[in-house]
């Protein structure tokens, strides 16, 4: 390279060019060989007595907290703001969501996931610390994609270490009764409704349903939502409350209609009419359009209804294998040891605990062991012979049995030529398909 | 299962074997068990049926996949949507994917012979259409099995007394999920009383870890 302008000393050509080859960059005259100018003498390490760590890294006082971490840090303080939560767990969800979100499964995940991560902290914080509180409410705050919600509190879960706290959606009924705006001024009188009341007949209504199989293993908001629509229009059975629907009830209330709610009303007021068929003093068939009027009674002698409900179901079926000329059936674990109250019983409402349902479960029970113990195959539908039993049970769907699975192989047989074979193409075939090929790929190439 | 003793059986177990006049070999069985065996009243009668058998086995050559989709009836490739050719035979009713490499996943049969008979296949028909394949560590990967206990399940109970080994969230799966330690199996439990099991690398840890569950299914009921 030559320098421009600069003529040798010595013997005044132009001709005189950088020299870098060497570590110490010199202008050279080409024509007489001599050294114009030289530049400073420098070691190979470029970079002498600095260091190669940029600032970021190094240990540089007071680093900043991540935007995203204070950010949802807020996220999470406006989260218990919303719902009103105690100090401790505002305490205890952002310590959560502080340890969460420095973990390495969540550290580079999308904002919107650390928006849910948020919301999951408050939500396992609430838990933990017995504030009840669903899922779905986490996620319709969030407004967030609810098949994103779960994942994402699982693996906190495991994250965190804890043990997943035990969800009891009768605590939740309370507070979420309360959601249903029944007693604002826009609403019709006759449809007002006293929050008490309404919650109070809507725990009852879903213990109920607990007891007989309709709450284990489904979504708690569409069974709540049925509870309190069957309490409401229970609590004054009037004409024109029993013709509102569920969908105008959840447009006066200013709610969210949930589509499974439909068919829980409807399981609901089968075990209702189960159960209201034993009343002694109704004389009148008791159907779907008229048992809510003996909602009341049904609830307050619930224990009795049911024990008379087992009993009669028990002789029905006694007398149709009678009659059959079966053998009578085993009932040696019918219940025995479950200490019901008598009729004039107010102190059935003190059995609302867990452990009670436990005590229930044998009232709810019509033991046919002969299914397992005797070791033939057990009944393919043992849900249609008892009187409560799990709706998926009682109404289970045909399964297609895959007849010819069932050869015995070794696993070493032969294998015939001919089979594999039909699995292969003939090479006309793989001519008339590579020709189909590159047909439709020019068309795509003309078209685009 | 057969939980009688027969010859094969008891030879295979370590019995010592006596020779009767009929030249028959009748194992020795003395009046107390040598070694502690569940009372039959207390075992279930339930055998849980397998469902899925998830398999590898490494073909040991590298694959053409294009070339193999070209020639194969039974092959689909989407090289966009995922790296692998996803071929099926009717018999056993299997899905393998056949990746480049030449490892191979086989799914989709209901006993480990079977799926090592489909596996087998696969090998044979890649061999067919021209490349050296071999039948390299067959392994079974996974096994899955379900039965019914014909009772109805307070799940919420199960969770409160099992809650370390459980986790049910009604909100985002219908089952219970249960993480059995020993053996290292996951049992999926229905309100309905149906079990499924999966997780296990061989057929006696399913049948181990349902033996281990049905007492507590059972005893759960009754309280």
């Amino acid at each position: 390279m030559s320098s421009a302008g600069i003529k040798c000393p010595s013997c005044g050509s132009s001709n005189v060019v950088d020299d870098v080859v060497y570590c110490q960059p010199q202008t050279v005259c080409v024509d007489c060989g001599s050294v114009v100018s030289e530049g400073v003498l420098c070691t190979s390490d470029r970079h002498v007595g600095c260091s190669d760590v940029s600032y970021s890294r190094s240990a540089a006082p007071d680093k900043t907290p991540c935007v995203n971490l204070v950010k949802g840090l807020q996220r999470v303080r406006t989260l218990c703001l919303i719902l009103r939560v105690r100090g401790d767990i505002e305490d205890l969800s952002q310590t959560y969501f502080n340890q969460v979100y420095q973990h390495k499964t969540f550290i580079n995940v999308s904002l919107q996931k650390k928006e849910i991560l948020a919301g999951c902290s408050v939500l396992i914080s609430c838990r933990l610390l017995n504030w009840p509180i669903t899922m779905g409410t986490i996620t319709y705050l969030l407004d967030a994609d609810p098949t994103m919600v779960g994942p994402v509190y699982k693996e906190m879960i495991k994250i965190l270490n804890i043990q997943s706290p035990v969800f009891n959606f009768t605590d939740v009924m309370e507070s979420h009764s309360q959601e249903y705006k029944l007693n604002s001024p826009h609403v019709p009188e006759e449809y007002h409704e006293n929050s008490r009341d309404l919650s109070k007949r809507a725990v009852d209504l879903a213990e109920l349903a607990a007891d007989s199989w309709i709450v284990t293993g489904r979504k708690p908001l569409p069974i709540m939502m049925a509870a309190i629509y069957l309490a409401w229009q229970s609590l004054k059975p009037t004409r024109t409350r029993l013709k509102i629907s569920l969908d105008k009830f959840c447009h006066i209330a200013k709610v969210n209609k949930h589509k499974p709610a439909v068919k829980r009303i409807s399981e609901i007021k089968e075990v209702l009419c189960k159960l209201g068929k034993e009343i002694p003093w109704v004389r009148e068939a008791v159907t779907a359009d008229n048992v809510l009027h003996h909602v009341e009674d049904i609830l307050k002698y619930r224990y009795v209804l049911l024990k008379r409900a087992l009993r009669s179901h028990e002789e029905a079926l006694q007398a149709e294998v009678q009659d059959s000329g079966g053998e009578p059936l085993n009932t040696g674990t019918a219940p025995d040891s479950v200490d019901l109250p008598g009729v004039s019983n107010q102190e059935v409402s003190v059995a609302k605990t867990a452990q009670d349902n436990g005590d229930n479960k044998s009232v709810f029970e019509l033991d046919s062991n002969k299914g397992t113990q005797d070791g033939r195959d057990p009944e393919p539908n043992w849900g249609k012979r008892v009187l409560f039993s799990p709706p998926c049970v009682s109404n289970a769907k045909k399964m297609k049995v895959d007849v010819g699975e069932f050869k015995d192989v070794t696993g070493d047989e032969e294998i015939s030529d001919s089979e594999i074979d039909s699995y292969i193409r003939t090479p006309l075939e793989t001519q008339n398909l590579a020709l189909a090929h590159k047909h439709f790929s020019s068309l795509k190439n003309e078209k685009s | 299962l057969h939980f009688e003793s027969d010859s094969t059986a008891a030879a295979a177990a370590g019995l010592p074997q006596v020779s009767t006049s009929l030249g028959q070999d009748i194992p020795f069985c003395p009046m107390t068990p040598m070694t502690p065996v569940t009372p039959v009243t207390e075992r279930s009668g339930i055998i849980p049926q397998l469902q899925n058998i998830v398999s590898t086995v490494n073909l040991g050559c590298p694959l053409n996949l294009k070339f193999i989709a070209l020639q194969a009836r039974n092959a689909e490739y989407n090289p966009k949507r995922f790296a692998a050719v996803i071929m099926r035979i009717r018999d056993p009713r299997t899905t393998a994917l056949i990746f480049s490499s030449g490892k191979m996943v086989c799914t989709g049969a209901k006993s480990e012979e079977q799926s090592r008979l489909a596996a087998r296949k696969y090998a044979r028909v890649v061999q067919k259409l021209g490349f050296p394949a071999r039948f390299l560590d067959f392994k079974i990967q996974n096994m899955v099995a379900s039965c019914d206990v014909c009772f109805p399940i307070r799940l919420e109970g199960l969770v409160l007394t099992h809650q370390q080994f459980s986790s049910y969230e009604p909100e985002l799966f219908p089952g219970l999920i249960y993480r059995m330690v020993k053996p290292r199996i996951v049992l999926l439990i229905f309100v309905s009383g149906k079990v499924v099991l999966t997780g296990a690398k061989d057929r006696a840890e399913i049948y181990e870890a349902f033996e281990n569950i049905y007492p507590i299914l059972r005893g759960f009921r009754k309280q």
